[in-house]
């Protein structure tokens, strides 16, 4: 099978799982709704059934959706800037810094919320780039940075923000049910207004990343040959820094660390697509998506409560992870 | 008019310079080698030549344009590069990494044009890589990655090729088949070729001028019949050998002279 019709392929597949998906999202919760209440909706707009529907469900798959996309495409922006297919938003703190944020603000009851974030959601954001940025500035040499510097800056300062992290649920143990939240991620609290902050953002980032696929192409090869062949490799590495950092930050304030997306989603678009980036990043946005929408749909009815996100990423990503790469060889 | 006109350049990392001043003109249609111990500067100079150091002090002028002040985009249109062959990650096919040659030439979203098409042919013609086209990276002998890098300079449609090491790790049928490659697109097509080089024999046959390096700044300079003395070798490099005139070709040919080198102290000097 030639690459191109694997990708057709892998794109119908992925969209029809993706509107089955919404679809499912919309008619599962915890008050019971058939196919025929859903048309009817539709035909008469009731009111409750569109606090259900509408309010409660959608918003809720919209919100997994964007996360999801969000994590993979942050991931597989990574994976090209690092030339290494073992990194995600935690190689460089983002995941790191942004727990800590979150587990400070739950363990200090800070609750003031703005743009649909709430209290510790607007700390994980802040701090979730906070931490990046200082890797960033950690890893300035003069005449430019070594990617390894960033790398090892990166994973250093997540340990630190893990510590950091442990300790503030060590001395507050009474907020750690909420720390779980934040830790393993949930869209229990979904609703429109974090979607709506979320998705031109995100749509900025995506296009962004189309733009520059070809650069990220180059850059997978060596940035001196990336520069030789035309690529102005310290403004494109910016900007690709820049994005993924956004682009993680962004999806933890709203659903708190959600593991392994970011990790295990661009590593099987590659395997199936191929590694160039215009499609890589595409396809790996669709399929994030599509994946946490399943991921979520799981979480709500694996058992009576609902569980954390994070567990069933891992998972589920985990095993089929290990069978891809199995398959491969 | 020189193609590449060297003026006083001193260049390297972050840590200073590993050459310094250094001038040198290249005529277009030449074929260069530079040569010299590991540290001495080969790899520095063929980096810096084309802006890839961040500290440099110096001129470079390429075909009218000063190499420092231009933007990549249009330095790939003058100076394509081969750099040292290096573990590919990810699973690109042939035929992408050429197309990759056309980066300065099209836009970023665009899609590739009958004249790129045409490039990539082309240039995986001439480096006899059409029959890899569809294999990945990994799949390939160090000799065919080689000439798929070599067809992405080419594709580039550059007049200047500059290669780091391009005979590292290969066997020596693989050695003699990319220089005759070079050679080939010397002849055939115009190019200006300057190859960094530690191989005195290899660089000895194809190429017309060699520049000997040490310590970072030229030592000797001039066809391979001029420079290739037991006296530069042994001031340049540091070891006995016994030079003679190969009888089919009349190029200087060196061979060691066993057991006076060995137990000479080597000057340390440079960096890897």
């Amino acid at each position: 099978m030639s690459r191109k019709t694997g990708r057709r392929l892998f794109w119908v597949v992925c969209l029809a799982a993706c509107l089955v998906g919404f679809l499912l999202s919309i008619l599962t919760g915890p008050v019971k709704t058939t196919p025929g209440d859903l048309l009817r909706f539709i035909q008469n707009h009731d009111r409750v059934q569109a606090a259900i529907f509408i309010d409660l469900r959608l918003s809720r798959a919209v919100l997994a959706f964007l996360v999801g996309a969000a994590l993979a495409l942050s991931g597989a922006i990574l994976q090209g800037y690092f030339r290494n297919p073992m990194a995600d938003p935690f190689v460089v703190g983002v995941s790191s810094g942004a727990s800590l944020g979150a587990v400070i603000a739950a363990s200090l009851g800070f609750e003031a919320a703005a743009f649909g974030f709430s209290g510790p959601g607007l700390l994980a954001f802040i701090s979730g780039l906070g931490v990046v940025s200082l890797v960033y500035v950690l890893s300035l040499r003069r005449g430019g940075f070594k990617i390894e510097t960033i790398l090892l800056t990166g994973i250093a300062a997540g340990a630190l923000a893990s510590a950091l992290t442990s300790f503030f649920l060590f001395m507050r143990s009474d907020s750690y049910d909420q720390a779980v939240f934040w830790l393993l991620g949930s869209f229990q609290l979904a609703e429109w207004r974090q979607a709506a902050t979320i998705a031109p953002w995100f749509v900025l980032c995506f296009v962004a990343a189309l733009w520059l696929a070809k650069d990220m192409d180059l850059l997978a090869l060596g940035d001196e040959a990336a520069q030789a062949l035309g690529c102005p490799v310290p403004r494109v590495r910016k900007a690709f820094l820049a994005m993924s950092a956004l682009l993680a930050a962004l999806s933890v304030a709203v659903s708190g660390v959600i593991g392994f997306v970011g990790l295990v989603v661009p590593h099987w678009v590659r395997i199936l697509i191929g590694p160039g980036h215009r499609a890589l990043f595409a396809s790996s946005a669709l399929a994030g998506g599509t994946f946490l929408l399943y991921c979520d749909l799981l979480a709500r009815n694996l058992l009576a409560g609902e569980l954390p996100i994070g567990v069933i990423t891992a998972a589920v990503g985990a095993p089929f992870f290990l069978y891809l790469l199995h398959k491969k060889r | 008019m020189a193609i590449l006109d060297i003026k006083d350049l001193s260049a390297g990392y972050d840590d200073g310079f590993v050459i310094h001043d250094i001038s040198l003109a290249i005529e277009p249609g030449e074929f260069v080698a530079i040569l010299g111990r590991n540290g001495s500067g080969k790899s520095t100079l063929i980096k810096a030549v084309q802006n890839l150091l961040g500290n440099v002090r110096g001129r470079v002028v390429c075909d009218g344009d000063d190499v420092f002040r231009m933007s990549p985009r249009r330095l790939a249109a003058k100076i394509a590069y081969v750099p040292q062959l290096a573990e590919p990650i990810f699973e690109y096919a042939v035929e992408e990494i050429v197309l990759m040659g056309r980066f300065a030439r099209q836009g970023r979203l665009e899609k590739a044009s009958p004249a790129d098409s045409a490039a990539v042919d082309e240039a995986m013609r001439l480096t006899e890589v059409g029959s890899l086209k569809a294999k990945r990276l990994s799949q390939l002998s160090g000799g065919e990655r080689q000439r798929a890098f070599i067809a992405r300079a080419l594709a580039q449609d550059a007049p200047v090729l500059l290669l780091d090491e391009p005979s590292l790790h290969l066997d020596i049928s693989y050695q003699v088949e990319v220089y005759g490659i070079l050679k080939g697109l010397q002849k055939n097509k115009g190019k200006t070729i300057v190859a960094a080089e530690h191989n005195i024999t290899l660089a000895a046959a194809y190429a017309e001028r060699l520049i000997f390096l040490k310590s970072g700044a030229v030592a000797a300079e001039g066809a391979p019949g001029e420079t290739i003395s037991a006296a530069n070798i042994r001031e340049i490099f540091g070891a006995e050998v016994d030079i003679r005139e190969n009888i089919r070709t009349g190029l200087p040919e060196i061979s060691l002279a066993a057991g006076e080198t060995s137990q000479r102290a080597r000057p340390r000097d440079g960096r890897a």
